[in-house]
């Protein structure tokens, strides 16, 4: 996942690396969703993270597309 | 392999407060000093949860490359907490790490094509600079294909 300044950085990346557009979120989307995602990393009773919790995460995120999936 | 789960979690907590403490991985040597058991059994301590994706080790070695959001290795997104400086993954680990931390945090990161020096500050759970760009190439279900790339 890299940052970019804008819209456009990300277009001339892409066609450079002749890859497809993926998902594009703002830094403030990503450090809400930060916040679930790397909840409790350090403890000892974290062994990773279910599928449907990692689902319900993106859906809280509103990131529902297939491209979540 | 004979794994024993309650060593196995107690290897993964150790490597990751390890990294939090001193911004990078322990070697297994230090880990099998640590739990009083042979460099063998750390390694492949070190391998199952590689194979469970708790970590990333560099392909045919026991050295921890990513735990997540940390970085062993320099890139582009240097975070600075708690007096310490860490390497992210990536720009969304380069979130991650205040939230692990729980502390505030100043980010140095690159815009991938302009180069552009970006700096971010998050504060009181609050993220500057929050309409910067983040990039997601792959699909979720294809995170693991490669790690590095994604």
């Amino acid at each position: 996942m890299l940052l970019f300044r804008s819209e456009e950085w990300i277009d001339t990346w892409c066609q450079r690396n002749n890859l497809k557009r993926g998902e594009v979120l703002t830094v403030q989307q990503v450090w809400e969703l930060s916040k679930p995602w790397y909840a409790n990393r350090l403890a000892l009773d974290y062994h990773g993270r279910s599928p449907e919790l990692v689902a319900e995460i993106f859906r809280k995120s509103g990131l529902t597309s297939e491209f979540w999936r | 392999m004979l794994v024993d789960y309650s060593l196995l979690w107690q290897v993964r907590h150790f490597v990751y407060n390890h990294f939090a403490d001193t911004t990078h991985p322990p070697s297994v040597e230090e880990t099998a000093r640590r739990f009083n058991i042979s460099t063998k059994e750390a390694g492949d301590d070190y391998q199952e949860l590689n194979n469970r994706h708790q970590f990333f080790l560099d392909p045919s070695t026991v050295n921890i490359r990513m735990a997540w959001p940390f970085s062993a290795m320099p890139t582009d997104f240097k975070v600075h907490a708690n007096g310490r400086t860490y390497y992210a993954n990536c720009a969304w680990d380069m979130l991650g790490i205040p939230v692990v931390l729980q502390s505030d945090a100043t980010a140095d990161a690159i815009c991938t094509e302009s180069n552009d020096a970006v700096q971010l500050e998050i504060k009181n759970g609050q993220v500057t600079n929050r309409d910067l760009l983040i990039h997601f190439p792959v699909a979720f279900s294809h995170w693991y294909d490669d790690l590095v790339f994604t």
